[in-house]
């Protein structure tokens, strides 16, 4: 019976064309709305994994405090913990480990020509030699003034300053500057570069503030063991697991060995942050999409309107159908499928146009941003996208199909 | 048994702020295989007495029985299926549903009882064979005229093989020669086919093919004459 009735919704909707198709608009903006947002902020998704997988690589893991990985602390700011690194080393299944500890030092620049040297409280940082041979890409591309260089592995009592820094201490390549630690700890190091400002386009760097600061002083890790002989200032470790490991697994036991040494630490790895990065594009999106619903709204109000003038347009066709042996139910099953078929058509027609419209946007924004996102059709979508768009029509028609379905067969009858 | 027996039925129904006594105390009794005609001036009481024999409505008061059953005792759905299966109507506007084909229309009623796909269509076809339109079962109703549109409306009628053909001024729409043809066509099949049929109408022609004439006056029946 349901194929009759798809029969005679499927004549009713083709006999008055163009106010189907005008109704079918409505439904169709909205669902394209819906569908272009959706690809396009997948396809953004799907950019900053592949972009995050290429800097972070997928054998990694980070470390770092509990805290941040709680929502009760939102700042950005790093917090310390405290790290045995040989310790970490020794982890089954860890191969490299880089980590970065900071602390503030006083600092005391090279004498000027009076004699006078420039000094102050600075922030100190210490980063393991891996974090430049193995990691790379994780600090993103380092710009050093000509003349300089950057720390490297062997290096002990040097540092690499932060433009603002040099300025500050008045310090250039080749000067000696002084740093205290704790309890009257104190190395004199060589300035072996000065760190200025990236080119701008440059945004690979990842990883909260510890991508290169101007205002930062750069020592090796080393240093900093002898100026804070207590790590318990670490901010950052980044963990590489050996080959054909599992990531999760080695960085579970990472955990809870370093907790077990009362290091305050969680483990961090791709898994997690693609996570959080999907939770963040699925808000966003779901906010676009939100905005988008309100046209599919509009849409299914237009639908419930064309259904409202069908029924009392085809008022006497009721009539007939009841005085031939169509119940209430036959009626209405007729007006859903009309109006269910409505919302479908608007549905495929704005899927299709949703994600032209979605590949158009990757591609401007490819051609103006130089920013390449993929194109990202997902089949969940659209099969629901295309559900939705069917139980719009139906909701929409569900009033007027119910009022036509309860009218009085003599009344209907005698409609002119 | 009758057929169809009506006692004391009365209808009432609002009109606006009054209310209208259609039928009061009408008494009617038809029996299986007559053709009646129901006559009478407007505002007599056909069209809601039609409403009744055809059971698209129940009556106020009083006894409406179809083969017995009590039509105030069925609810909704079983007066739809009880005039889906017992009864056929023929209208003065035809009443075809314009988005579907001849034989679409005549298969309709099959289609809300259930009936099987194939079978329908070979019915239909052979119902619009019967009241010779066996060359435009494609067409909508658009493309008849008012004698074949009629024609198509008595097939669907026909569909479900009804004890009972209530025809309301089915000439009505007609020239007088079409009508006559209808007419024909209509008493035939109930001769042929042992229907009963209740005529409704204005046109004494009409009513004289009917074995007998009800006449109706202020909702209740003023004459009935017996056709020799």
């Amino acid at each position: 019976m349901f194929r009759d009735f798809l029969l005679l919704a499927v004549q009713s909707i083709t006999h008055r064309k163009l106010r189907s198709a005008l109704s079918v608009v409505g439904v169709f903006i909205g669902i394209m709305a819906v569908v272009a947002l959706l690809t396009f902020s997948l396809g953004v998704e799907k950019a900053i994994n592949d972009q995050v997988s290429k800097v972070f690589g997928v054998d990694t893991f980070m470390l770092i405090h509990e805290d941040l990985m709680t929502s009760r602390n939102h700042s950005s700011d790093l917090k310390g913990f405290a790290l045995d690194i040989e310790e970490l080393r020794r982890v089954d299944g860890v191969k490299t480990v880089a980590a970065i500890r900071q602390r503030t030092g006083f600092l005391q620049g090279p004498p000027g020509e009076s004699g006078q040297s420039q000094q102050g409280f600075l922030p100190v940082m210490g980063l393991t030699p891996e974090m430049s041979t193995e990691f790379k890409s994780f600090l993103g591309d380092i710009v050093i003034e000509e003349g300089g260089r950057g720390i490297e592995p062997g290096d002990t009592h040097t540092a690499l300053l932060g433009k603002e820094i040099a300025e500050r201490l008045k310090a250039k390549v080749g000067d000696q500057i002084i740093i205290a630690g704790d309890k009257s700890a104190e190395i004199t190091v060589t300035v072996v570069g000065v760190l200025t400002e990236q080119k701008e386009e440059q945004g690979s760097g990842f990883g909260f503030s510890t991508g290169p600061s101007l205002d930062t002083v750069y020592v090796p890790y080393d240093s900093m063991d002898m100026l804070w002989p207590e790590s318990n200032d670490v901010v950052f470790t980044l963990v590489r697991t050996e080959p054909e490991r599992d990531v999760d697994e080695v960085a579970d036991r990472v955990e809870a060995a370093m907790k077990a040494r009362g290091s305050k630490v969680s483990a961090m790895t791709f898994t997690d942050i693609s996570k959080t990065i999907g939770m963040v594009t699925a808000v966003i999106s779901g906010l676009f999409a939100g905005i988008a619903g309100i046209s599919l709204l509009v849409g299914g109000i237009g639908v419930m309107n064309t259904m409202f003038t069908s029924v009392l347009e085809r008022t006497k066709e009721i009539g007939i159908m009841k005085a031939v042996g169509a119940k209430n139910r036959h009626v209405l099953a007729v007006f859903l499928i009309e109006s269910g078929l409505m919302g479908l058509a608007g549905g495929i027609i704005g899927a299709l146009a949703g994600i032209g419209l979605g590949a158009a946007a990757t591609w401007i924004v490819r051609a103006m941003f130089d920013v390449s996102v993929p194109l990202v059709i997902s089949p969940i979508v659209v099969a629901m996208t295309l559900l939705g768009a069917f139980a719009l029509g139906v909701v929409a028609g569900w009033w007027p199909a119910r009022r036509g379905a309860r009218m009085p067969v003599v009344d209907a009858l005698r409609y002119e | 048994m009758a057929l169809l027996d009506l006692q004391g039925v009365t209808k009432d129904y609002p009109l606006g702020s009054t209310i209208v006594n259609a039928l009061r105390g009408l008494n009617l009794s038809i029996e299986k295989g007559e053709i009646v005609a129901i006559m009478g001036p407007s505002g007599s009481g056909k069209s809601t007495l039609m409403h009744i024999l055809g059971a698209l409505d129940a009556p106020t008061d009083g006894e409406a029985r179809l083969e017995g059953q009590d039509l105030r005792s069925l609810s909704e759905n079983e007066l739809v299926t009880l005039r889906g299966r017992k009864v056929g109507f023929v209208f003065q506007t035809f009443n075809l549903i314009q988005t579907l084909t001849a034989q679409q229309n005549v298969e309709l009623p099959m289609t809300f009882l259930g009936a099987r796909r194939s079978a329908r269509a070979e019915r239909a076809r052979a119902l619009l064979a019967k009241v010779g339109l066996a060359e435009r079962v494609g067409h909508r109703p658009n493309e008849l005229s008012g004698g074949e549109r009629q024609r198509v409306a008595i097939a669907r009628a026909l569909a479900n093989d009804p004890e009972i053909l209530l025809a309301d001024e089915p000439t009505g729409n007609l020239d007088s020669e079409t009508g006559a043809t209808i007419l024909q066509l209509l008493k035939q099949l109930c001769e042929d086919e042992g229907k009963t049929m209740i005529l409704i109408t204005h046109d004494p022609d009409a009513a004289a093919i009917a074995d007998r004439i009800v006449r109706l006056r202020d909702g209740r029946v003023v004459e009935e004459a017996r056709h020799v």
